[in-house]
């Protein structure tokens, strides 16, 4: 029973993390809260089933299939990431500009993020859509007492993938290094060289396309796309980077699993009731004792120290 | 004419119910604090004034009173842990706050009614009251913003190492913002109690919290007229632009991007310092 619970709470916990990545990238390298990360995911799962059943949006008849689910998935991802790069041209260029403060961003992505909600509601018409029946093929597999779906077995295969190509972009080639001397200090990496517009540019079509994937396995795992839907991944996406260290890739992984399983054992052995309390309670704690997260090292800015 | 009129008062008294709450987002962003706690010290300042005239069947106007009291008390005791952090981590923390409100009330049924929310709230409050409220709601801002307060305030905002080189115990100022702004909500949560019958955890959540980031961003963060010229834009943006109505959310949020982005003071606040500088250019001649 624990064991099971365990193992539905880690790929609970794996979608999280995937949701967070992006959404901590940004923060790390822009130093941004960029709230409409929530609606670039949730479009990419409408992008998503648009690829695979466009009947089921745009008709109310039966669904006839489109596109097969690893071509949507790459047209979710690439639609993802486009929304990211019409974001960081249209919502924080702008301000960048002008060295405005980190509220103006946060305020400026609200808008956006409002936008895309709007869009999407019009889209769906405020209903609330399903991948047809058998998009996936579902199969059970027994092992070790455990019953695990081919579904589960491919969210967080993919998640590993997507997980791992990101490490190798960031550590291994030298756009990752650009990325990370821009995080560190944007005016020495243009004194080096490093054009900032190109990496943010990079980095928004990589966090969007990183929520692209995060809404369809979202919309698989759960058999629901709505225009809602990404909300509620955005404050719990507040949860995993806090944990983790905002601007922490690695802690984004680690803390969205435990995050996943926090969330799936509250609710067996809690209540399911009191789970999100438990859940915004941790942050809340966690930003008073150690803002920094679970992993990061003591950054400097923080906190501030007042007379 | 007046059946015209009739069919808007419903919408200016929740315009004005949305002034109380944009006003309690004002005080923190005018003393510097990058807070969204509004919408959760609402839902504590309605939930307790339901409560107490429901349960302890205490008079509305007492109850109100309790509205007031608990939503100071929370943006007090709330102002303590957060004044050791900053900008982003103050809003992620006060974001996290506004969460455990809204599932702790969905959680205590017995007390809150759950998801289903408190129905059948004597109606007390009425138009006029809401009216008188927001005057005088208006005159206690302006008093404070003219006063030592408000100077404070807006030295913290605009630079704290500065503040605290002049004297200014930042800390206490941060506290007194909070205080405030728990304050004004409270009982602004507690008018809406008793002006809508009934209360539902929902409508205390991340919707209440843009809108009244909203209105003050689209109006001012400065002035005590910016809360006001914000509610009014975005209550009547979907009344004039009635084809667009359907649209209303892509407005609103097209409105905050290009105003954040080429009015980034607002629309009181670029106006004010418009019209200043052009009395300065026109005394240099």
């Amino acid at each position: 029973m624990l064991a099971q619970q365990v193992a539905n709470g880690l790929v609970v916990g794996s979608v999280y993390a995937l949701f967070a990545l992006g959404f901590t990238l940004v923060f790390g390298v822009h130093h941004v809260l960029n709230l409409a990360h929530g609606s670039v995911c949730m479009w990419g799962a409408f992008i998503g089933l648009i690829a695979v059943a466009p009947d089921s949006v745009f008709a109310t008849g039966p669904a006839t299939p489109f596109l097969p689910l690893p071509v949507a998935f790459l047209l979710a991802m690439l639609g993802g990431g486009v929304l990211g790069v019409l974001l960081d041209l249209l919502a924080f260029r702008p301000l960048r500009k002008r060295h405005a403060t980190e509220f103006a961003a946060l305020v400026s992505s609200i808008g956006a993020s409002l936008i895309l909600i709007s869009l999407a509601q019009q889209l769906s018409q405020t209903r609330i859509l399903r991948f047809p029946f058998g998009t996936f093929p579902l199969q059970f597999f027994r092992f070790a007492g455990l019953r695990i779906s081919s579904l589960q077995i491919f969210i967080f295969g993919c998640v590993a993938v997507l997980f791992a190509g990101l490490l190798f972009y960031l550590y291994r080639t030298s756009f990752g290094r650009q990325v990370r001397a821009v995080a560190v200090n944007e005016r020495a990496a243009t004194l080096l060289g490093v054009n900032p517009s190109a990496v943010y540019l990079q980095i928004f079509f990589i966090s969007g396309a990183l929520a692209g994937a995060a809404g369809v396995l979202i919309g698989l795992a759960f058999n629901s796309v709505n225009f809602l839907m990404g909300e509620p991944y955005l404050m719990r996406a507040f949860v995993v980077v806090v944990l983790g260290g905002l601007g922490s890739v690695t802690g984004a992984v680690v803390a969205g699993l435990l995050l996943g399983l926090i969330q799936v054992l509250t609710v067996v052995y809690v209540s399911s009731g009191l789970s999100d309390a438990i859940i915004f309670s941790i942050l809340f704690l966690m930003l008073l004792v150690r803002p920094t997260g679970l992993f990061a090292g003591l950054r400097r800015d923080v906190r501030v120290v007042r007379g | 004419m007046t059946g015209w009129l009739l069919a808007y008062l419903p919408l200016l008294a929740s315009a004005i119910l949305d002034c109380g709450f944009a006003f309690s987002q004002y005080v923190v962003l005018r003393a510097g604090v990058f807070s969204v706690a509004t919408a959760g010290f609402a839902s504590l300042g309605a939930y307790a004034g339901a409560l107490l005239t429901m349960r302890l069947g205490l008079p509305p106007a007492l109850s109100l009173i309790g509205s007031l009291v608990v939503g100071a008390a929370a943006g007090a005791l709330l102002s303590i842990p957060l004044a050791r952090l900053r900008g982003v981590f103050q809003a992620i923390a006060t974001l996290a706050f506004v969460q455990i409100v809204l599932s702790v009330s969905l959680f205590v049924e017995p007390v809150t009614g759950g998801a289903l929310g408190l129905n059948g709230i004597p109606q007390a409050v009425q138009l006029w009251h809401l009216v008188i409220f927001l005057l005088v709601l208006l005159y206690l801002l302006h008093a404070l913003g003219g006063s030592s307060i408000g100077r404070a305030f807006d030295a913290a905002r605009q630079d704290e190492t500065v503040a605290v080189a002049l004297g200014i115990s930042v800390v206490r100022y941060h506290a007194l913002a909070f205080t405030l702004s728990g304050g004004i909500a409270g009982f602004t949560g507690g008018l809406y109690a008793f002006n809508r019958y009934s209360l539902v955890p929902d409508q205390f959540g991340f919707a209440m919290l843009v809108a009244s980031l909203a209105a003050v961003v689209l109006g001012g963060r400065i002035s005590v007229l910016g809360p006001v010229v914000g509610t009014a834009v975005l209550a009547l943006l979907p009344e004039l632009a009635r084809g667009f109505a359907e649209q209303r959310y892509l407005l609103h949020g097209a409105l905050l991007m290009l105003v954040i982005i080429f009015l980034p003071d607002g629309i009181v606040d670029t106006a004010k310092f418009r019209w200043r500088g052009a009395v300065r250019g026109n005394a240099a001649h």
